[in-house]
């Protein structure tokens, strides 16, 4: 396809294919789904962090009204019973010992909702409590209580397959990376400013929490319908844990009502599929929210960052140690340590470099997949480090971050995947769009922040595109549809491809025995990597039709273009059905055609090449109210670099979307631990932003060089926009109060005191002048 | 005269998108469930079940109503709107086309409470300011959108501004 | 989802108290259910019987005389909020109803049911003590009349005796020239704060009066009668001129308890602030002027 030719459909922002489903209330996810005979499953969940199971008494459960089936560990012999993408480390339900208060411990399917919910109280269960470790760093003190006493085994990722568990603690992985001189370089740097940052437990608070639906057949297939974003990875859990062969294993997904990481990797198909088999019927599991935050949470992270600086500004070395709490199971924890750190320097070109993470199990909920994926921990502690730089050298922080950006077609680590952008582009637009060189009001303080991440590599996507006698289209694509428009895209490309209207293309759902094998629906990859494979697919299919019109009009293919669901040469036209009629003798038949983009393994450090980097830039205006401690952004730009926005609308709703998953982190959300008990797991008292909290001003903006590897040179999105905003907040709040924050959120009391102590140690300070550097912080 | 205290299951007579129905409900059936299983009316969604999010709204005699936390027997009576009630046939509501126009929808799940209480809104203010509708929708969450197309959808169909001469509203005092 | 149990709809107030005696702790009184039905998802309360309040005529009406607003026990804050009556007498508890959780909760919940419930974080139970609040209390022993001082022991615990019902609220309306404000400061789901303030300045044969009090800070809302001391006697400019050394003054009166809102002394620090801004919008309304005043997660009535 010529980039010269204007795009009819690439490029526009088509309306979703499922938003009128939406819109009239008949879009189906699973809790909308019935079987015949469905029962109902609820789970009792263990009280206690960390506790022996000692004694389970499900008697009274069995006998009441209505149940089915009472199920424990103990019920559990016929399958493996561990799963999990990483270390094989989280059975089904607990067995012998209970390591995070919420763990499932016994589970009831009932012919009802209420009556497997009366019967959970019916069992009964005696723990003996162990003492637990609920903050990376009692999990870390010496001699501290283990939450895996025994190595489980490695999961099933090959880029995982050098897990490096620490034995004999709780560390289950250890990521390191070191570039030239390493620590050493330090001496030889100007000035050097090091400092401690912490990111809290977030939870996704998808609006539609964890479901699945599981049958088996009499001839022993099993099918899930599963909230899940990643279809194929749940078929490998399930096939190892029930001893299928992946051919017997049929995972369904419809619509997920949000998703952001955690529905990624199995969490609720393993207990569904074995509470089927026993039940011999049906069974559908539904999470409530309550539950949902004991299910999967964003892991907190603790970084110790160290930046030396030359005194023109040039950053030459940088060291991060970052501790990760992935909770009680590591589920994807060990790559999110990896990939976060990665690119723990950002876009930056930074000559020497010490990288260590450690992923690190306590007795909370198991941390996993959560948009930006490692990278928004440390993003916060490096662009707020950097700022502070700036200051110390007294530079302009745009400019210092200008000056160091690595250039497009550079490398950013031996042997992976050449910039591919123009970042200084992007930055720019950034610092334009919030004004950056005008001074702000009194009351207003400006912060801009950059972040930059690899998508997961290796990893495959494959298509199948399927033309109809009547030139309509179907696309078999396992790219999962939880609010980001994944479908109408991949819709969007198959009929750019072969110049059909796009409402004449249908996009199938995800069915594993149906759409080709997509690894997942996460690393911001279904637009370049899925969407690719749907164009190769594509491709496939119009050059079939260009070489049936060639052999039929007697030219060669080069002389033939699409258009209107016709091949078209000079004055010639013929319409798809009329060349299908003419391949098949016959009105049916269909083309289909074939997409693989598997990029494969490589020598880089993560064990494969990113197909491309995602970055984006955020910059903030806020206020605070220093009598109360209320921060309001006023003002927020995101710029991101996305090559091409295959469907612009859908592209500024996801990045609106991820700034105000920021601005939660950032100013409102966090779970909270009282030994090890969960206080606020509900809406009332863990709080997301809401309608008013969207910024006066928000806009949201796209670089398209068309530099990236993707259809039509598009790149990922949907991840990047929210890295930046606890940065850029940060800075623009120390750049107002001269008070800088470590810690998040940024709740009104944190800053009211925070503000506070600057207050009262400026007014004890006798030093004044540009050498005092406030050393208030939260 | 003792009170009759209501048997284990009766029959509630309503009208539900201007049907009249009669629900078959226990005292401690939610409104919520009744419609979604009774009548296969699935638009309204259990998300947090607290109140606070607004994924099961429905209209009861025109006001927003948590139908998670509402007890079908309480509907007797009344009107009830579901969102598959706001369309008139294959004719979209105003708000429908403007959510579909204005790219207000992403995952879907939190939908159908924005177009009811946003309908709530419109027939008690068709000319809300951007401030009204904040108001109102604080018990509105979406987790996807970040709220931006959904509030310009609303904004889209507030009759135009009133003229310059008409007086400001006051707020209480 | 919630357990079964039977749904008892008594004609009159009679049979509500014979219900109520016949099922003791098995039976709670049943009105909107906002808060009642949470409580029993959560299992934390499991009645046999919901006594339906709705169906007891003459709980739900508005009535005023002689200076005095009686609110019935089953009216909805959607209903104080659109009651032209209310919007006429007590604006301010109008312009309060309207900002009550959210809409939903406004349609469906009650105002005797918020009171009943006594949650510490609550707008209403702060507005009606600085109206000198009285709650209408009805059992086969008799009527009475609590105020709402002694109504709220503590944390979701009133004076309520088990066979007694809730009827209706009174409030007494500040008397004419009196400017008011209610201020309320949050982030969370409920209130972090709420302050009303009344002032009703000095004018020649008429002393001033200064009410302010402060909830969702401590376990109950709180008059503060030393700051009103302090401020009393007072013109409006001087309380503008003082709203700083009156703040300090509700902050170190204040009760407040450390919970998820924040620490005492943050709460403390927060009580200052706030009635200090409460105080200079009511004494410019006094002036007969209204600053506009704009807060950051704050909502002033």
């Amino acid at each position: 396809m010529s980039p010269v030719e204007p795009l009819r459909v690439v490029g526009h922002s088509v309306r979703r294919l499922d938003a009128l489903e939406m819109v009239t209330g008949r879009a189906r996810y699973v809790t909308d789904m019935e079987l015949p005979g469905m029962l109902h499953a609820k789970l009792l969940r263990s009280p206690y962090p960390h506790a022996k199971i000692l004694r389970v008494d499900v008697t009274r459960a069995r006998a009441a009204a209505g149940v089915r089936a009472v199920v424990t560990s103990a019920d559990l012999d016929w399958c493996d019973p561990y799963f999990g993408p990483a270390f094989r480390d989280r059975p089904i339900l607990a067995i012998d010992v209970a390591r995070y208060e919420g763990e499932p411990v016994a589970a009831v399917v009932a012919e009802t909702e209420g009556a497997a919910a009366a019967a959970l109280e019916l069992i009964e269960i005696a723990y003996e409590e162990l003492p637990a470790v609920t903050t990376p760093e009692e999990a870390l003190a010496p001699g501290a209580p283990l939450v895996h006493t025994s190595e489980p085994p490695a999961g099933h990722f090959a880029d995982l397959s050098t897990l490096k568990p620490k034995p004999g603690t709780n560390i289950c992985h250890q990521f390191h990376l070191e570039r030239g001189h390493g620590a050493g370089a330090f001496a030889e740097a100007d000035i050097v400013v090091e400092d401690v940052y912490r990111f809290p437990r977030v939870q996704h608070y998808s609006m539609e929490p964890h479901a699945a639906l599981a049958i088996w057949d009499p001839d022993g297939t099993l099918t899930v319908w599963a909230s899940t974003q990643n279809p194929y990875s749940v078929r490998v859990e399930l096939a190892k844990m029930f001893r299928l062969p992946l051919s017997r294993i049929r995972i369904i997904v419809p619509l997920l009502g949000g998703g952001f990481g955690g529905k990624t990797y199995a969490k609720l198909e393993p207990i569904v599929g074995a509470l089927a088999r026993i039940a011999g019927r049906p069974v559908r599991l539904a999470l409530s929210v309550a539950e949902a935050f004991r299910t999967v949470r964003r892991c907190n992270a603790r970084a110790r960052v160290r930046l030396g600086f030359k005194r023109d500004g040039t950053l030459w070395a940088a060291e991060c140690h970052a501790d990760f709490d992935v909770g009680a199971y590591a589920d994807i924890g060990p790559r999110i340590i990896q990939k976060g750190t990665y690119t723990a320097t950002g876009p930056y070109r930074v000559p020497h470099v010490v990288l260590h993470a450690n992923a690190v199990y306590t007795n909370t909920t198991p941390g996993g997949a959560f948009r930006g994926f490692g990278v928004p921990q440390l993003a916060w502690a490096l662009e707020s480090l950097v700022d502070e730089a700036a200051r110390d050298l007294g530079h302009d922080p745009v400019d210092l971050r200008r000056q160091n950006l690595l250039a497009r077609g550079e490398e950013f680590a031996p042997r992976d995947t050449p910039i591919d952008g123009k970042f200084e582009e992007s930055l720019n637009r950034t610092a334009e769009a919030i004004r950056w060189t005008e001074a702000p009001a009194a009351d207003r303080g400006r912060g801009l922040a950059m972040m930059m991440k690899a998508s997961v590599a290796p990893t495959v996507s494959e298509a199948i595109v399927r033309l109809h006698a009547d030139a309509s289209v179907t696309v078999l694509a396992s790219t999962v549809e939880m609010g980001q428009g994944a479908r109408t895209v991949m819709a969007q490309i198959a009929a750019e491809v072969l110049a059909v209207p796009v409402d004449r293309v249908s996009v199938a759902m995800p069915d594993t025995a149906i759409t080709p094998y997509d690894q997942t629906t996460s690393s911001s990859r279904s637009t370049t990597m899925t969407g690719r494979a749907v164009q190769e697919a594509a491709t496939d299919v119009r050059e079939q039709l260009l070489r049936i019109a060639g052999r039929r009009l007697g030219v060669s293919t080069s002389a033939l273009g699409v258009e209107d669901a016709s091949v078209v040469a000079a004055g010639e036209r013929l319409p798809y059905p009329e060349l299908l009629q003419e391949r098949f003798g016959m009105g049916g038949g269909e083309l289909i055609g074939r997409g693989i983009v598997a990029p494969g393994r490589s020598t880089a450090p993560l064990g494969g090449s990113t197909p491309f980097w995602e970055m984006a830039v955020g910059a903030a205006e806020v206020s605070v109210d220093e009598e109360t401690g209320a921060v309001l952004v006023h003002s927020y730009v995101s710029v991101a670099d996305v090559g091409r926005c295959i469907n612009p609308q859908q592209c500024e709703g996801q990045d609106e979307g991820a700034v105000m998953q920021g601005i939660g982190h950032t100013l409102l959300e966090e779970m909270v631990y009282e030994q090890g008990q969960l206080l606020n797991a509900n809406l009332v008292d863990y709080r997301v932003p809401r309608a008013e909290d969207v910024p006066a001003e928000l806009r949201c903006h796209f670089v398209e060089n068309g530099d990236g590897a993707g259809p039509f040179g598009a790149k990922g999105a949907g991840e990047g926009s929210l890295v930046p905003v606890s940065p850029a907040v940060g800075n623009a709040l120390a750049r107002l109060t001269g008070v800088r924050f470590r810690e998040l959120p940024l709740t009104p009391e944190r800053v009211w005191h925070a503000l506070r102590q600057r207050r009262i140690t400026r007014s004890h300070s006798s030093a004044a002048g540009s050498g005092f550097r406030a050393p208030g912080g939260a | 005269m003792h009170a009759t205290p209501t048997p284990s299951s009766s029959s509630v007579a309503c009208t539900v998108n201007g049907r009249p129905v009669a629900l078959e409900v226990a005292p401690q059936t939610l409104l919520l469930d009744a419609l979604r299983d009774q009548l296969g009316l699935k638009g309204a969604k259990r998300s947090c079940d607290i109140q606070v999010c607004g994924a099961c709204t429905v209209l009861v005699d025109g006001a927003p109503v948590s139908a998670c936390t509402y007890l079908a027997v309480e509907a007797g009576s009344r009107e009830i709107q579901t969102v598959e009630g706001l369309a008139d046939g294959e004719t979209l509501h105003a708000l429908q086309e403007a959510f579909l126009e204005h790219g207000a929808i992403q995952c879907g799940f939190c939908t159908s409470g924005m177009l009811l209480t946003a309908a709530a809104l419109l027939e008690e203010d068709p000319a809300p300011t951007r401030e009204r509708i904040l108001h109102y929708l604080r018990g509105n969450l979406c987790r996807c959108t970040g709220y931006q197309k959904i509030i310009d959808a609303i904004a889209a169909c507030a009759k135009p501004a009133p003229s310059p001469h008409s007086l400001p509203h006051r707020g209480g005092r | 989802m919630l357990r079964p149990f039977v749904l008892d709809r008594p004609a009159t107030l009679g049979e509500v108290a014979d219900l109520l005696t016949a099922h003791r702790e098995d039976a709670v009184l049943y009105a909107g259910g906002t808060e009642l039905l949470l409580l029993m998802k959560e299992g934390l309360v499991c009645p046999g019987h919901l006594i339906d309040v709705k169906t007891v005529p003459d709980l739900d009406a508005i009535t005023a005389e002689d200076g005095v607003l009686t609110i019935g026990a089953t009216v909805r804050h959607r209903g104080v909020e659109r009651s032209a009556l209310v919007q006429e007498r007590c604006p301010l508890v109008a312009g309060v109803a309207r900002h009550v959780a959210n809409v939903r909760v406004r349609t469906v919940g009650t105002v005797g049911g918020n009171l009943a419930f006594a949650d510490p974080h609550s707008d209403l139970a702060t507005l009606f003590l600085s109206l000198d609040g009285t709650l209408m209390l009805w059992s086969r022993r008799g009527a009475r009349e609590v105020s709402l001082a002694d109504f709220i022991r503590g944390p979701y615990e009133t004076a309520r005796e088990e066979d007694e019902v809730l009827t209706a609220i009174r409030l007494r309306r500040w008397p004419a020239g009196t400017a008011s404000a209610y201020l309320k400061f949050g982030v969370y789901e409920r209130p972090t704060l709420g302050v009303t303030v009344a002032c009703r300045p000095a004018a020649t044969g008429r002393p001033s009066a200064l009410s302010v009090t402060v909830g969702c800070v401590g376990p109950r809302p709180q008059r503060l009668l030393e700051v009103e001391r302090q401020g009393a006697g007072e013109s409006a400019a001087a309380l503008v001129a003082r709203a700083e050394e009156l703040g300090a003054a509700a902050a170190r009166e204040i009760e407040a308890i450390a919970d998820r809102h924040g620490s005492v002394e943050y709460k403390r620090a927060l009580t200052g602030v706030c009635v200090r801004r409460a105080l200079q919008v009511a004494a410019a309304r006094a002036q007969g002027q209204d600053i506009h005043a704009r807060y950051a997660h704050t909502v002033i009535v």
